[in-house]
């Protein structure tokens, strides 16, 4: 397609991969603005190029004959060389100013979902405080979680870190803003509506439990303020699917009371952020690995050892210990390992704590031979009523 | 420019410098000789030592983005944070998967030695300490004591900043953003690494110092200012943003350090501080020293374009106003770095300012590409770094245009776009600049010629890989890559091979550069007087210049660049035949 449409529907492809996700990043947006800086700026550089290579064969030194007089100051060539780029350039600050106004402005009513990012993972957490319980591998991270959002609806996303800046970047969105901590900061967004048509093959559809086919799209979440040693892990899905299927499956309670407490804490494992640098195989990570770690004696850089005699003398020693990790994670510091864990005092409720010690205990050989649960059997429990790809 | 000798030199008891040899012939023993050179308070000297502290700089921090570079070939991380701990003294202790440490460190290494160690002082302090003086016809600086002070506290200031990176661990990268740098294990080490940043800002305040009073003061007799080169211009312009945004570094540590030791909250939100307001001070000090590095790359620029093409520099005026209303705007748009963690009222304005600092920069180029025009065009290589500047400068500047605008930047930051911008400008402009004005000054320096071929094979690599390595990059960027990562997801593969392959490209053109400039140090023909037929003052003096520089103060009774009218010193006429001269009346 040798039209102008055709042509900047080829340069987006090559710069984005796709088009704008969102109609504030599209060709009425932030994409039409690149486009214009783009034939700019090949205007100007082929230009420039033109005239120098031209002089650069046409003015070669030839021996013996001097290189002509010629002015070395021409007023007004230089106001005119002045003058049209100031104009090309106020364009560019004004289309980039109200694009960035689209962007910034929240919209009235949107759907608030609350965005917690803390070294290394992203959480989100629902108005009704449901949480993702899908992950997936993206990159080197094998636990990346899948956030749901609803297509073509205003979203604001309220968002804060626990420790250092972070960044909100989704590349489809085009836009990004730095998460701060001991703040909200917004993050809104419309969506275009989800292609139902085949013509984007990003567009993607699994069948639920209940034979209805879901349409979704993907978009990567990268954290774009570096923030130290697994900054590169901290990725995640953004799945936009259809407002009806969003709201039905934000309303499935991610547990209820019938959920077993160990698949309760491999939930917390997996969405809270703790899978970021704790293992569950044994194998190193920032912190210790949980693997057979509950019940067993361990030494402390900043406080006294934990003993196989004090472990036997209180059977609940191991469960205050792991109860104090998770709120004043400086407390106890393992040896061999530095406090890089934020506090999530506040952010696990208490049968999420507890959810936690029994998930920690069942990997220990040290336990009373209880199994953990998958998540299979909790599926066909109908505990967690959702389907998913 | 013709020397006369005004008899005053004689009147004054000083005998002239008739019998003087050059400034590189040792006049004692081996001993006495690396001593003279250790006290000596010979601009030229000390230019020299910054020069060779400089490239060891430079060579540190190309090793470190080399091993980025290679670690990026694959997407998952090559190296495992098992070697951490046992290659660079970990503090962590044995914490094993720190994976991302390692890179990290290497990381903040590259940036922070690149930034303030190398590029910094890189073409003010080598080849402005042993050219201004030269170009402005005076013996020395102003200060010639304080000039070798400001050379040791450099190397003092560089000696600290690698050790604490090297040993404490120091994995911030080179901006120090708080809280990430005043909460982390690395913390006393971050504390140390911005006190050696602010040491060598002390020696970037002597040396600007030095060269505005010098300046000022030791003009040859008949040099006004609009008959000064630009490249002294431009060092003049670099010299003033260097003292006075410099201490503003200074006052950011002692609050980094007030906050450490007690307990006010400034930036630390935990403190009740504001995060955001370390930004605003890093970048009123970082982003004026933006210029610092690319506004004596402009004065190399532009005099090595009229030498090269025997041509008058078009726009004499523009270029020198220009390089004073960019340093004056250089202080006024910091805000551009937090596009995404500020206000909207804020940033409007820096947006806009942004965009003024794009137009002196415009002109600038025009000018340089109408100099070009009606010249007399060789293609030695300082001429062919000359073309490879205007290539990759245009690109850095052009790509700044969506950087500038606010909605496309709040995609583009923080990803590998922002590198490569900023790679194109400080390396496609910097030391691009530099390569050419070390090539055209070599001759003058250290009396010797270099294989022209050579150095041409070495300035095409150059060319060739950089753009293999960094025109990737964009896309990286534009397609989603956040800069400052280990590890990526498999679609930016490809990319990131064409990019590290270039970088290896990039290596051999280096190579290339050094065994010329080592095989012209110990081998290279003697070097004439005035090799490319400059009209410069230094070009006036013998080759390497003698150690106060001119047998007699030299008088100035023509422009820098009047190719038109005047043979060049040390050139027979017979060899330069002059235009027909300009009917009366014509004003050119």
């Amino acid at each position: 397609m040798w039209t102008m449409a055709g042509i900047n529907d080829f340069f987006i492809r090559v710069f984005f991969r796709h088009h704008a996700d969102t109609p504030v990043g599209g060709l009425n947006g932030t994409d039409g603005l690149y486009l214009y800086i783009w034939w700019v700026s090949v205007f100007f550089f082929v230009l420039l190029m033109a005239i120098m290579v031209y002089c650069m064969v046409k003015y070669r030194r030839r021996p013996g004959k001097p290189a002509p007089r010629s002015p070395s100051h021409h007023t007004a060539l230089e106001i005119t060389w002045t003058v049209i780029p100031t104009l090309l350039l106020t364009v560019m600050f004004f289309w980039g100013f109200s694009a960035y106004l689209k962007i910034v402005i929240s919209p009235p009513d949107a759907e608030q979902i609350d965005v917690t990012a803390s070294k290394w993972s992203w959480a989100m957490e629902y108005p009704n405080g449901k949480t993702t319980t899908e992950f997936v591998t993206m990159g080197t991270n094998d636990n990346a979680p899948v956030f749901y959002v609803p297509a073509a609806t205003p979203v604001q996303l309220r968002m804060t870190s626990t420790d250092v800046l972070h960044a909100f970047w989704v590349p489809d969105f085009r836009y990004k803003f730095d998460v701060v901590p001991n703040r909200y900061v917004p993050f809104s967004f419309t969506t275009l509506p989800l292609d139902h048509t085949g013509a984007d093959p990003e567009v993607k559809s699994f069948i639920d439990k209940d034979g209805t086919e879901v349409f979704y799209k993907d978009h990567w979440l990268f954290c774009a303020e570096y923030c130290g040693d697994q900054h590169s892990e901290m990725q995640a899905i953004i799945r936009v699917v259809d407002p009806a299927y969003y709201r039905q499956w934000r309303d499935t309670p991610s547990y209820d009371e019938t959920t077993p407490p160990i698949d309760v804490g491999k939930l917390v494992w997996s969405g809270k952020g703790c899978a970021t640098c704790h293992s569950v195989d044994g194998s190193a990570g920032t912190g210790p690995t949980w693997l057979n770690a509950w019940g067993s004696p361990h030494t402390f850089t900043n406080a006294d050892p934990m003993t196989q005699a004090d472990i036997d003398a209180d059977s609940l020693l191991w469960d205050n210990y792991i109860r104090e990790s998770i709120l004043v994670p400086g407390a106890k510091i393992r040896e061999g390992f530095t406090n890089q864990m934020p506090s999530y005092d506040g952010r696990l409720t208490p049968v999420e704590i507890r959810g936690v010690i029994a998930y920690m205990r069942s990997l220990s050989d040290k336990n009373d031979g209880q199994e953990i649960q998958g998540f299979d059997e909790l599926n066909s429990d109908g505990a967690e009523g959702e389907g998913g790809p | 420019m013709t020397t006369v000798d005004r008899g005053l030199d004689n009147l004054a008891g000083h005998a002239g410098h008739h019998d003087e040899g050059s400034y590189l012939t040792p006049k004692y023993g081996p001993i006495a000789t690396v001593w003279n050179w250790m006290t000596t308070v010979d601009h030229k000297k000390i230019g020299v030592m910054y020069l060779f502290a400089v490239l060891t700089m430079f060579f540190l921090g190309g090793v470190a983005a080399l091993a980025l570079r290679i670690e990026l070939f694959e997407p998952t991380r090559i190296v495992d944070g098992t070697l951490t701990g046992a290659a660079f003294g970990n503090v962590d202790g044995a914490s094993p998967a720190s994976v991302g440490n390692l890179y990290n460190r290497i990381m903040t290494m590259h940036g922070a030695v690149m930034v303030f160690m190398f590029i910094v002082p890189a073409i003010p302090a080598s080849l402005g300490n042993f050219f201004l003086p030269l170009m402005l016809g005076a013996k020395d600086v102003a200060f010639p004591k304080l000039n070798l002070f400001s050379w040791y506290v450099y190397v003092f200031g560089s000696l600290f900043g690698i050790a604490s990176i090297a040993m404490g661990g120091v994995d911030t990268g080179w901006t120090f953003y708080t809280p990430y740098s005043t909460t982390t294990a690395g913390q006393p080490q971050v504390i140390a690494m911005v006190l050696a940043a602010f040491i060598l800002g002390f020696s970037s305040i002597f040396t600007g110092l030095n060269f505005i009073v010098t300046t000022h003061k030791l003009r040859a007799p008949g040099m006004g200012w609009f008959d000064m080169p630009l490249f002294v211009w431009a060092v003049y312009a670099t010299s003033i943003i260097q003292v006075l945004a410099t201490p503003v570094i200074g006052i950011t540590l002692l609050l980094l350090v007030f906050e450490r030791v007690f307990q006010i909250g400034i930036f630390d939100p935990g403190l009740g501080g504001d995060p955001v307001l370390f930004q605003h001070f890093f970048w009123f000090y970082s982003h004026p020293v933006v210029y610092v590095m690319i506004l004596p790359a402009m004065g190399i620029i532009s005099d090595v374009i009229t030498v090269h093409s025997h041509k008058k520099i078009f726009g004499y005026r523009a270029i020198a106003f220009s390089s004073l209303a960019i340093a004056a705007i250089s202080f006024l748009v910091w805000g551009h770095h937090m596009f995404t963690s500020q206000g909207e009222l804020g940033a409007m304005i820096f947006s806009f300012l942004t965009f003024f600092v794009a137009i002196p920069t415009a002109v600038k180029v025009f000018n340089w590409i109408a100099t070009l025009y009606k010249g007399s065009i060789t293609f030695t290589t300082p001429m062919l770094y000359v073309f490879a500047f205007l290539f990759l400068f245009s690109i850095g500047g052009l790509t700044g245009l969506p950087l500038g605008a606010l909605s496309t930047d709040l995609h583009l930051h923080d990803s590998y776009f922002v590198v490569a911008h900023f790679h194109y400008v400080m390396f496609g402009g910097a030391v691009i600049a530099m390569l050419a004005g070390l090539h055209h000054w070599w001759p003058k320096m250290f009396g010797r010629m270099y294989n022209e071929n050579a150095a041409r094979v070495g300035c095409l690599l150059v060319f060739v890989g950089f753009n293999v390595t960094f025109f990737t990059q964009f896309f990286l960027g534009t397609r989603g890559m956040p800069r400052r990562y280990a590890s990526y997801i498999d679609e930016f593969q490809l990319l990131h091979q064409i990019s590290t392959i270039g970088s290896m490209i990039l290596l051999a053109g280096f190579l290339v550069h050094l065994f010329t400039f080592l095989h012209s140090l110990f081998m290279g023909p003697k070097a004439p007087q005035n090799p490319w037929g400059g009209l410069t003052l230094e070009w006036e003096t013998e080759t390497p210049p003698i150690e106060h520089n001119f047998h007699h103060e030299p008088v100035v009774n023509h422009g820098p660049y009047d190719f038109d009218e005047v043979v060049p010193p040390g050139w027979d006429p017979k060899d330069y035949p002059l235009p027909e001269p300009a009917p009366e009346g014509a004003s050119h």
